[in-house]
């Protein structure tokens, strides 16, 4: 069970488990922190442009596409917070975040002055 | 993903522990309210004449408010409760008895409000507990999704349950409450996230609103806009009789909050809800509005969008105003379930460290501590959870702020009860630490009945005289708890390496 | 809702007694694929029914909150039922399938 999971950090170089006095590295902390920093953060930047994309663009009355968009939002938070953890560097983390949400924002801007 | 599950796990386990238990507690708030203001006596009184009642204290009382509340008793609150904005000043409210439409005489206690309160703001100034708790509420979330990837037996050991066997048991005790109740688990986590949106997810209202906000929840609850008193005054209409026009226009349904707005002044409007009860959805855009000098319908609105009802129902599924009393108590125990759910998670996370520990005798730093957190919110909440019925039922009740000093006892209790951890667990060992707690919460939850008797007895047999079990009900629901606390507080009996002897036994199955 | 609560009941316990190792535990003996396939068959069947009874009842909203918590109830009551007392949990499931004629006539008339 765990060492699937652990394969994916390990490519940070984490001692392995069990091997007591081994001090955690402080490259693999760097890497987990970092990780932690994209979900919570990049997590909420991805959550917000896909609220604020779909509240845009929803055929709906304004304050129905709002509210439908807020509710949506936390399934996209979450598989965004799963990816930090499930892929396999701390960089493809933020870039996997990033990207789309660059896209998002580009498909928002178009959208605003466009429609 | 299972690293993720773990320590996303211990870091708010403690915290979700706390918001868990007390939120389960909610779902019975009324009904606690009932037990700590035992004065207050359900009357059957109807609808109409109760509203009366409330109309004539607040023009007494609050003529000159911008904003009068008026929410009738019901089956689970005997209590008229009025409350309104004044001319100048904040908020004020008042529980004035059914029968008379004179204030009640009853001690003074948050009593159901509290535990409700807490499980969302936890006791934190505005707006700092619910961000708190909304981060608390996104990390369950990854935990229990995390939860569910890393399980990969999760059909296979679907009704797997096998007692007596040490760590084995505790890992699938924590699997059994986590899939077998995950509905539950996913609909309170997801609907607690919706509760909060508008604040932790505020940027689609900015886009679309910009800085008019107040534009945006006019558009939701156009039936609670609110307007400047106009120069006229004029009496208000009685608010009774708009009853009837919305058991016309709502047959089956009861009236919820009552809203008037300016009152005494000619632009007066009231406006009538539908109770929380008896729809699943939250619709705070179905309304009825009078003008308040006639008394005549101006305006009907019908939460209708499917988006606002999707959110709505996702917030009522959430509250369970709608469930009636054998729901009620399965919402209880779903909630106990995910108590218990994360309860056996931080169990489980130390007691597999502490195994790899067991032949040093002597336990790090770092474990010490999850030991010290782990009795204080678990063992340590449950003792102030009880404390705070002990000291309603001991603390005087002309004492001024009694209200506050109920929660005070709440809070000195389960800091005692961190220190108790941290003097045992970092002096002595866990065990003990365990062991006095739960007796002590033991003790004082089988004899809570004994207490409710010496101190409020007339209240209860009255109570039970006119048929009503809901003061019995609690006396006997802690009676429980407490037997069930006893057996816990047993099985930390005895010395240090009986635990030994029995996990080594577990080990070649611990993972 | 006492038809689907029943329903649900004897599903899982079927669904459950088609896990080879749960049937060794509940009834002794082993247990052959047929009989296995049948077991999944009748657990699941009994569950899909369930859920047409409860929504056949009450009205969507109410209808699915009050199958998910049969459900559950159900599930859990299995499961921590059956290490302590196997026989009792066969049994319930046993009264549970008996009462289903019973409880979906109360249900028709109703």
């Amino acid at each position: 069970m765990e060492a699937a999971s652990v394969s994916n950090l390990s490519s940070e170089k984490r001692p392995k488990p069990g091997k007591r006095g081994a001090a955690v590295s402080p490259r693999w902390r760097l890497a987990v922190a970092s990780r932690v920093a994209a979900a919570v953060i990049g997590g909420y930047l991805l959550a917000s442009l896909s609220s604020i994309c779909l509240a845009q663009l929803l055929p709906l009355p304004r304050a129905e596409a709002v509210v439908l968009s807020m509710t949506l939002s936390f399934l996209v938070y979450l598989p965004a917070v799963l990816w930090c953890f499930a892929c396999r560097t701390a960089w493809r983390a933020w870039w996997g975040l990033l990207l789309p949400s660059a896209v998002l924002g580009a498909v928002y801007a178009t959208a605003r002055w466009l429609l | 993903m299972a690293w993720l599950h773990t320590w996303a796990g211990l870091v708010f386990g403690w915290l979700l522990f706390a918001i868990f238990l007390t939120g389960t507690l909610s779902y019975f708030k009324n009904e606690i309210s009932q037990w700590t203001q035992p004065e207050i006596v359900p009357h059957k009184v109807t609808a109409a004449d109760s509203v009366n009642r409330a109309q004539h204290w607040l023009q007494d009382n609050a003529g000159d408010a911008k904003r009068w509340f008026i929410i009738l008793p019901d089956e689970r609150s005997p209590q008229l409760g009025v409350s309104w904005i004044p001319a100048k000043g904040r908020f004020q409210d008042k529980t004035l008895d059914s029968l008379t439409g004179a204030p009640v005489q009853a001690r003074e206690s948050m009593g159901g409000e509290f535990f409700y309160r807490f499980h969302f703001q936890l006791q934190m100034p505005y707006p700092w507990g619910r961000w708190l708790a909304s981060i608390a509420a996104m990390v369950m979330f990854v935990a229990l999704i995390s939860g569910i990837i890393t399980h990969k037996k999760i059909f296979k050991e679907f009704f797997t349950f096998r007692p007596r066997k040490g760590q084995r048991t505790w890992l699938d005790g924590h699997n059994a409450v986590a899939v077998l109740v995950l509905p539950f688990h996913l609909m309170i986590t997801y609907s607690s996230l919706v509760i909060f949106m508008t604040m932790v997810m505020p940027v689609s209202i900015l886009t679309t609103y910009g800085t008019d906000t107040r534009a945006f929840f006019d558009d939701l609850f156009p039936a609670f806009k609110t307007t400047a008193p106009a120069a006229e005054r004029a009496p208000l209409a009685a608010i009774a009789p708009m009853f009837d026009v919305a058991a016309d226009k709502w047959p089956g349904s009861r009236i919820g909050l009552i809203t008037v707005n300016n009152p005494g002044s000619a632009n007066a409007s009231v406006t009538l809800a539908r109770h929380g009860a008896d729809q699943i959805p939250h619709e705070p855009g179905t309304a009825l509005m009078f003008d308040g000098v006639t008394g005549a319908l101006k305006e009907q609105s019908t939460m209708n969008a499917a988006s606002l009802l999707l959110a709505g129902g996702i917030y009522g599924l959430h509250m369970g105003h709608f469930a009636g009393p054998l729901l009620r108590w399965l919402y209880f125990l779903a909630g106990i379930g995910g108590t218990a759910m994360i309860a056996t998670g931080l169990v489980i996370w130390l007691g597999k460290r502490k195994l790899k520990h067991a032949r040093a005798g002597v336990l790090p730093f770092e474990l010490r501590l999850v030991e010290m957190l782990n009795v204080a919110s678990m063992s340590g909440l449950m003792l102030a959870v009880v404390s705070f019925f002990w000291a309603n039922r001991l603390l005087p009740v002309s004492l001024t702020g009694r209200s506050d000093w109920e929660v005070k006892v709440f809070f000195y209790v389960w800091g005692a009860a961190l220190l108790h951890a941290f003097v045992r667990v970092f002096f002595r060992d866990g065990r003990s630490a365990w062991r006095e707690q739960l007796c002590l919460a033991a003790f004082l939850y089988c004899t809570l009945p004994v207490l409710d008797m010496a101190t409020a007895g007339s209240y209860l047999w009255a109570s039970l005289k006119q048929g009503y079990m809901t003061l019995a009900a609690l006396d006997l629901t802690a009676l429980a708890t407490g037997i069930f606390l006893a057996w816990g507080a047993m099985r930390f009996r005895g010395e240090k390496n009986v635990v030994i002897a029995s996990t080594s036994s577990a080990l070649p199955e611990a993972r | 809702m006492l038809l689907a609560a029943l329903l649900c009941y004897v599903g899982f316990t079927a669904l459950c007694l088609s896990m080879s190792r749960h049937y060794a535990d509940l009834l002794g003996g082993s247990l052959s694929t047929g009989r296995s396939r049948g077991l999944k068959a009748i657990g699941w069947g009994a569950l899909l029914l369930s859920l047409w009874v409860a929504m056949a009842s009450l009205s969507i909203g109410q209808a699915l909150v009050q199958w998910f918590a049969a459900l559950m109830s159900s599930a859990v009551l299995l499961v921590f039922v059956m290490p302590y007392w196997p026989r009792l949990a066969l049994s319930l499931a046993g009264i549970g399938a008996l009462l289903v004629p019973v409880a979906a006539c109360l249900q028709l008339l109703a």
